[in-house]
């Protein structure tokens, strides 16, 4: 509350400061003009300066025009946010002027944010990307980071869930960590994520997954919050020299959005639409009614061993009954649960003001209700912000307020996983309508449970800065963030055996982040730049949240109050996610550069935490960088059609404190009592680590800019090698230490690669056409560098879960770090005599005591002992893709524009166990699941097929055999596609034409997105699989999403 | 433009203090190592929690009678008995067919006799032990010196005491003592674990005191007395083992012995029905160490794990209407040659109902004092569980002086015990029949107490059908079938371990 109270105080002032504003003109001639911009249509709101220092005279009116005063030898200047500035000399009595301005497109002229100060992209010695905010419109989306995904070099972005308000995952070169969460289907990565900082506040991008899946609350990603209407730029920071000066949160890279700020003489008014409409992918295909039957008794009839099991269909009525209504049913279950759904989103942007003083304001409205049924996310926005900067630009300050709510339903599931769905649309198609007793409780779980979820975020930032002298400034921010997070579900009795159930979780975090600065520049001599900025953050960040439950409320009216029945209050309380953290930072950068020529950067950071432990309070981060921009050397400057050239090399690096004080020091218990006295006791959950060593990335990059021909080529080349040591590694220890496991350091990961960006621009700037053609893409390869002593070079991370997928993950050192561990299938026996047969004992190869025969999976006995065991397993492909990246294509004619936008993933490995699955539907014909046509599939199907995939229908062997088992390389399969991520034409009404109508202007634009996936890999989708590769057929499909938009400006 | 000078001001000054104190959050939601043992209190409670976590490993079956009493064979299940089928392991243990004790599936499952093969929890108290030492040594603020080196004898007497129950149960184990160990080592020779205890435990033998002010660490806390019947137990043990060098531990528990009755504060208690009650409740005279119970501290103890629980009926047990004979009975072969017919010894009367009947009407009267319980609860006596007694020490010293042939000096100690049991003083010659009688002596007195088993084994008379009614054939004595299996988890993350020789089928 003080802060907003001291916002608005201080806003207040800053109001009637303005006012007391006049500029003053000098009165010797008039000049008149006209301003266009890169469309040639009228640009207003460019001010319009003069003198020396600068001081503002006017802008431009709606038309474009302007009325000036000025000396007869003045110099005009011409100013607007995103634009290239412009200076024109009024002399030789030039009085209409006709100017055109340039967007920034030109990469040099670009700013750039380093350490939160605006740099000049030309000084910049670090590997980053910049992107303007026009890239992520047009496309309607609920996480901004999607829209990333294909173009920025070395950012792998997979959109792995269609989960309305969650994220995918995104990494910045490569492979950051090994620990993993889940087991089975379910297993992710760790998220290492980018650090976001949004207008210069940092934000941790992760929180919602720290907890793995299981975490409780709602897991609304904090990305889903940000509208994307109201974006101006993003930066993705990548190389340790860059990343090093946010310290140890930005050791995955940093990502740097900057909302739009006013800038129009007279208030503006902006409104986009979107109306889209979401499609789910194709669904499985079934065989309904008699077809199932039909099926069903021909495989018992097929595959049979004795005449009990041809008796068993007559204890079987759904098979036997076929004239029975009751199990006459043909019910596609899936279509109970997807749909396609119409969604809306309306944004409305208000400016106004100029570089004195300015303010916007955006409020929005974002719906994406989901294809799956009782699914969806619904975003509310109000960001405002203002900014107060007299002209001579000593002082300033902003203030900012941003609320948003995000509001969510998941159904029964937990929003990327949706179990019940996945096993419901599983039903066999025979089964009766969903009652009580049938398909009935998971069936009605999933349409009717009362799921709601909510974060409310309000943050308050208020910057100041001041220059005392020439050169020296000041600044400070302070911002405050609270966020409420709820989570209400109810379940009826139908879904929950007859009792209806309540829960209701309630949690809130907040932050309060203070940043100092001082940065000084200078020039001597004419030629020496230089440049120190010193800052310091600090941040407390509180979490704390509770969860209530209880069981049989008295009926499915009654969602509340609670406390009838303390019996069914299943528990509740304060949960132990309470956090206090303290974090200090400090930070100095030093630039220095020879006629901007040679650059020199160095900059050393210290990051202190409170949970670090108290011996250890500080990680440090030092970065260097150096870069030459080889254009500006007198031998090179006559080239013409050299634009400008530079070569940078830069090494830094971060640290990240994986030591909590539970880690290093351990953890205590009031357990135990003894002769009276109540113990206190270790908890034997890990073992105190007084040792444990903070994780440390080292990076060092190289990297090529140039761009040719007045920008018709532009290309950025960096490479790069990053090794991340003292890895965290969860050591399962020997019951003989008496605890369970340790945190120990020991394993270490290199990842190496290249990336390119290259852009065209292969017509006449002058033409009507207007096409930029651009392409990027990575290559990473990662490497395990070491483990804990402890494991001799190698660690396998068994995976036997309950529902027997059994895919293990290996890690061996010198070899791609998450490889499987599976067994090696290489194809099906044609015939029983291609079954190996042990020459000592004579039996066939067999398994769990059945033996092989003709149609099961070839599958390599390793250890040629004859029989299949788990000593059989070998590792086998990677999980993580060697290759990713984009292109884009970009034509405008006139007011036409056509915008096309792709990405791609290259060699990774993904399981198909969508695919597995599916097969493994035939496994019982007596159960009560779906059967699906399996006449695409290249299955055996009697002696002599050479097939791929192994004959499913002997249900007799089935459970011994498991033809079709997850743990084979059979479903291991490339990865390997090229995406249309979207495309987009628009059209802009002619400024003359909408006049008429009282409009502003008017564009109307239809886009796609997800619209088509080439790849060989057989499952649903390549990228909707987990971060370990793993093809989730639970998971929540990625839809496709067609959409018509209008943007009108008043 | 005030403000904001004003601001930038302030928050220079505020950079510039020290970021220490900003830095450092006490966790209020739990408990972390950095702010734990600042206190006296603090070390009371670790120590607590250390005992408690080792008295889990004595309650969670009926340990003390399975581990010490009934493998050599004499203990039967009365027919009738509730639970009868399950009552029966009694016999399995007393054929040393441990694979079946422990299998699941049996009718004795809810024994879970299992958990006795795993060795876990006692290296978590271990662990404790190991920790505190080194906390204590950093220093703990208000802490004298004297309470330092008290506390850190006490930690060392349970690190020893459990490394002496597990080579007691496991034979040769993972020795270590530093604190936060967390390298897998492989098992050491039984022996040697013994002698580096030993050697561990010596030098604070005097940093406790005989006797605690406070009447209520009386026994249940370690004293002096502990360490000395520890030190005596584990020289005995490995007198059995390392024989080469029997003479020297025999020697050493001569001393410690000596200096036991002549120094000691401890006595023994007339065999009366208060005297009797004190000792069995615990907190007396005559107790060296024990885990103190009682019911006014709400101390749960399984139902299971008393000794007397078996060899108890009504009304000494509740409820009656299942507890009319006792589960189980010593088998009058062996009742008859401990308290020979004729042979005036108090104890067969006072501490027996019934001790010939072949029954459920074999009452073992010992452990039926302190009742409590009346109507339909569902209790056992409270007593103490005895792990160290007075009688027990004394008779090791008469023992030890035999084997040295001292045998005056060990009859003077053995008819300490005969005297007050007011039993005829042992009057007979020196050399093996001296030792035998000790060692009958033993059984006699130590009833129960979980020492008769141990006892056979160190002595080899496991060997002997006069001493076991199921004895060992020396192969299997030497492939060490005395031991309990150990818990195939042991293997996790430690391939160094390699579970016991003899029991090999456990998987």
């Amino acid at each position: 509350m003080n802060n907003m109270k001291a916002l608005f105080t201080l806003l207040t002032a800053v109001v009637l400061l303005s006012q007391g504003h006049v500029a003053r003109a000098q009165t010797n001639i008039t000049v008149t003009g006209h301003v266009i911009d890169e469309n040639r249509q009228p640009f207003g709101g460019v001010t319009v300066l003069t003198g020396r220092p600068l001081r503002a005279l006017t802008s431009t009116d709606d038309n474009g025009n302007f009325r000036v005063s000025v000396p007869a030898n003045a110099v005009l200047v011409f100013r607007i946010v995103g634009y290239n500035e412009r200076s024109q000399n009024v002399g030789s009595g030039r009085t209409v002027l006709n100017i055109q301005l340039a967007p920034l497109d030109n990469q040099l002229e670009e700013v750039v944010i380093r350490g939160y100060q605006k740099r000049s992209k030309e000084l910049s010695t670090g590997s980053s990307f910049g992107l303007s905010g026009d890239d992520v419109q047009d496309v309607p989306t609920a996480n901004i980071e999607q829209l990333l995904q294909g173009r920025v070099p070395g950012m792998n972005t997979q959109i792995t869930t269609g989960a309305p308000g969650f994220r995918g995952s995104t990494q910045i070169r490569g492979l950051s960590t090994v620990s993993m969460t889940g087991s089975g289907n379910q297993s992710f990565l760790q998220p290492t994520s980018p650090l976001y900082v949004i207008d210069g506040i940092p934000m941790d991008a992760d929180r919602a997954t720290e907890y793995g899946f299981q975490q409780q609350g709602p897991g609304i990603s904090p990305l889903s919050l940000i509208p994307q209407e109201d974006i101006a730029s993003i930066e993705i920071l990548k190389d340790a020299q860059a990343t090093s000066l946010y310290g140890s949160m930005a050791a995955y890279g940093v990502i740097i959005i900057t909302t739009k700020r006013g800038n129009s003489p007279i208030p503006r008014v902006r409104y986009t639409h979107n109306s889209f409409i979401r499609t789910p992918p194709k669904l499985r295909e079934t065989l309904g009614g008699n077809l199932e039957r039909q099926l069903k008794l021909q495989q018992i009839y097929g595959n049979a061993m004795s005449v009990n099991d041809i008796w068993d269909i007559s204890s079987t009525p759904f098979l036997s009954d076929s004239l029975n209504a009751y199990w006459n049913n043909s019910t596609n279950w899936q279509d109970y649960y997807y749909r396609t759904q119409y969604n809306q989103s309306h944004n409305l942007h208000i400016d106004g003001g100029d570089q004195l003083f300015n303010y916007k304001a955006n409020l929005g409205y974002f719906s994406d209700q989901g294809i799956i049924r009782n699914t969806g996310f619904t975003r509310y926005n109000a960001n405002l912000r203002m900014e107060y900067q007299p002209e001579d630009r000593r002082f300033q300050i902003i203030g900012a307020v941003t609320g948003q709510l995000g509001q969510q339903s998941v159904g029964d599931g937990i929003g990327m996983l949706q179990t019940g769905v996945a096993s419901n649309g599983l039903s066999s198609t025979l089964l009766p309508p969903p009652s009580f007793y049938q398909a009935g409780g998971s069936h009605s779980s999933v349409l009717a449970t009362d799921n709601d979820n909510a974060t409310r975020l309000i943050r308050a930032n208020l910057e100041g800065s001041y220059e005392f002298i020439q050169g020296l400034r000041a600044s400070t921010s302070v911002s405050y963030e609270y966020e409420s997070k709820t989570e209400d579900t109810f379940t009826p009795a139908v879904a929950n055996n007859q009792f209806a159930e309540v829960y209701s979780y309630n949690g809130r975090t907040t932050q309060l982040y203070n940043r100092n600065s001082l940065n000084y520049s200078a020039t001597f001599n004419d030629n020496h730049n230089l440049f120190i900025n010193f800052f310091n953050e600090f941040r407390i960040a509180g979490r704390q949240s509770a969860v209530t439950r209880n069981e049989r409320s008295p009926n499915d009216q009654l969602q509340g109050p609670l406390g009838y029945d303390g019996y069914f209050s299943r528990g509740g309380g304060l949960l132990d996610d309470y956090t206090d953290e303290r974090a200090a930072s400090f930070a100095l950068a030093a630039s220095y550069d020879f006629n901007k020529r040679y650059v020199v950067d160095l900059s050393y950071r210290l990051d202190g935490s409170s949970a670090n432990g108290f011996e250890n309070l500080y990680a440090r981060n030092p970065a260097i960088g150096l870069r030459w921009n080889f254009d500006k050397e007198p031998f090179l400057e006559g080239l013409e059609w050299l634009d400008y050239g530079a070569i940078r090399l830069s090494w830094g690096v971060n640290i990240i404190p994986t030591g909590t004080l539970e880690r290093i020091y351990g953890r205590f218990d009031i357990t135990g009592n003894y002769n009276g006295q109540q113990g206190i006791g270790l908890d034997f959950d890990q073992i105190p680590n007084p040792g444990l060593q903070p994780k440390t990335n080292t990076q060092y990059n190289a990297g090529l800019d140039f761009s040719l021909f007045n920008s018709r080529v532009e290309v950025i080349y960096d490479t790069y090698f990053k090794k991340v040591e003292n890895e965290l590694f969860e050591q399962f220890l020997p019951n003989t230490t008496g605890f369970n496991k340790i945190f120990s350091n020991g394993a270490g990961i290199a990842n190496y690669g290249h990336e390119l960006f290259v852009m065209f621009r292969p017509l006449n700037l002058d033409s009507d056409f207007n096409l930029t053609f651009s392409v990027n893409g990575a290559y990473n390869k990662d490497v395990l560098l070491s483990l804990p002593d402890h494991y001799s070079g190698q660690f396998i991370r068994w995976d036997f879960d309950v529902n027997q997928y059994n895919q293990h993950v290996i890690l061996r050192v010198g070899g791609a770090t998450l490889a499987n561990y599976l067994y090696v299938n290489e194809g099906v026996f044609a015939t029983d005599a291609d079954v190996p047969v042990d020459p000592v004992t004579g039996l066939r190869y067999q398994t769990n005591g059945q033996a092989f025969q003709a149609g099961d999976p070839m599958i390599q006995d390793a250890n040629n002992d004859y029989y299949l065991t788990t000593e059989d397993y070998q590792r086998t492909g990677n999980s993580q893709p060697l290759f990713t990246g984009g292109a884009s294509i970009m034509l405008n004619y006139k007011n036409f524009g056509f915008n096309l936008n792709g990405s791609f993933t290259g060699k990774r490995t993904i399981l198909n166990n969508a695919l597995a699955q599916r097969l493994g539907l035939m496994g019982n014909p007596f159960g009560n699941r779906v059967v699906v046509p399996l006449n695409d599939v290249d299955m055996w199907r009697q002696p002599g097929d050479q097939a791929t995939y192994p004959y499913v229908y002997d249900y007799k062997r089935y459970g011994a055999i498991r033809p079709v088992r997850f743990d084979q390389t059979l479903w291991a399969e490339d990865g390997t596609y090229f995406k249309i991520n979207s495309i987009v034409l628009s059209y802009m009404f002619e400024r003359d034409l909408v006049r008429q109508w009282g409009l502003d202007n008017l564009r109307v634009y239809i886009s796609g997105e997800n619209l088509h996936t080439f790849s060989r890999f057989t499952g649903p989708n390549p990228e909707n699989v987990t971060t370990m590769g793993r093809d989730v057929s639970e998971g929540y499909p990625v839809p496709r999403t067609y959409n018509v938009g209008l943007n009108i400006g008043f | 433009m005030r403000t904001v000078k004003w601001i930038i001001i302030l928050t220079l000054a505020v950079t510039a203090s020290s970021c220490k104190e900003f830095l450092t959050v006490q966790p209020v939601d739990r408990l972390t190592g950095n702010n734990f043992y600042l206190s006296k209190g603090d070390v009371e409670a670790n120590v607590a929690n250390m005992y408690s976590m080792f008295f889990e490993k004595i309650n969670e079956s009926w340990v003390i009678g399975a581990i010490g009493e009934t493998r050599s064979g004499e203990v039967f299940a009365s027919p009738g008995a509730n639970s009868y089928s399950a009552r029966r392991v009694v016999e399995f243990l007393g054929n040393n067919d441990m694979l079946s004790v422990i299998s699941s599936g049996t009718p004795w499952d809810w024994y879970n006799y299992i958990n006795v093969t795993d060795w876990k929890r006692y290296y978590q108290v271990i662990q404790t032990a190991n920790i505190l030492i080194s906390k204590l040594e950093e220093g703990i603020p208000g802490l004298s010196e004297t309470d330092k080196s008290r506390y850190i004898a006490e930690a060392t007497f349970m690190r020893c005491f459990t490394y002496f129950w597990m080579v007691r149960l496991y034979g040769d184990v993972v020795y270590y003592t530093d604190p936060y160990h967390a390298e897998e080592l492989a098992r050491e020779p039984m022996v040697s674990v013994l002698n580096k205890c030993l050697e561990d435990l010596r030098p604070h033998k005097d940093a406790l005191p005989w006797q605690f002010p406070d009447p209520a660490l009386k026994g249940a806390r370690a004293s002096r007395g502990s360490i000395i019947a520890l030190l005596m137990h584990m020289n005995m043990w490995n007198a059995g083992f390392d024989r080469n060098r029997r003479e020297q531990y025999y020697a050493e528990v001569a001393a410690l012995g000596t200096e036991l009755i002549q120094q000691g504060p401890y006595r023994l208690y007339p065999l009366t029905e208060d005297g009797w009650a004190t000792v069995m409740k615990g907190r007396s005279d005559e107790s060296l160490f024990e885990f103190y119970r009682s019911i006014n501290y709400q101390d749960a103890n399984a139902a299971l794990s008393p000794f007397g629980d078996h060899f108890l009926r009504w009304p000494y047990k509740f409820p009656r209407f299942n507890n009319q004979i006792s589960h189980c009975y010593f088998i009058d072969t062996y009742m008859a040659k401990l308290y020979p017919a004729g042979l005036a010894d108090k104890r067969a009367d006072f501490w027996f109902d019934d001790m010939l009947s072949n029954s459920g009407q074999f009452t073992a009267v010992k452990f039926g004092f302190n009742v409590y319980a009346s109507g339909n609860e569902d209790r056992n006596p409270d007593n103490t569980f005895m792990i160290f007694r007075y009688a027990d020490a004394i008779l090791l010293h008469a023992e030890a002086l035999a084997e040295l042939s001292r045998d005056t000096e060990a009859i003077a100690s053995l008819n300490l015990i005969r005297n007050r049991a007011e039993a005829t003083p042992y009057t007979g010659t020196g050399g093996q029949e001296l030792r035998d009688f000790i060692f009958w002596e033993r059984c006699r007195e130590l009833f129960g107490e979980g020492h008769r088993y141990f006892d056979l084994v160190r002595t080899q008379r496991i060997m002997n059908p006069t001493f076991a009614r199921n004895p060992l054939n020396s192969d299997q004595y030497n492939r060490r079938a005395w031991t309990w299996p150990l818990n195939p988890s042991a293997r996790i993350n430690n391939p160094k371990v390699v579970l016991n020789e003899y029991w090999l089928n456990f998987r």
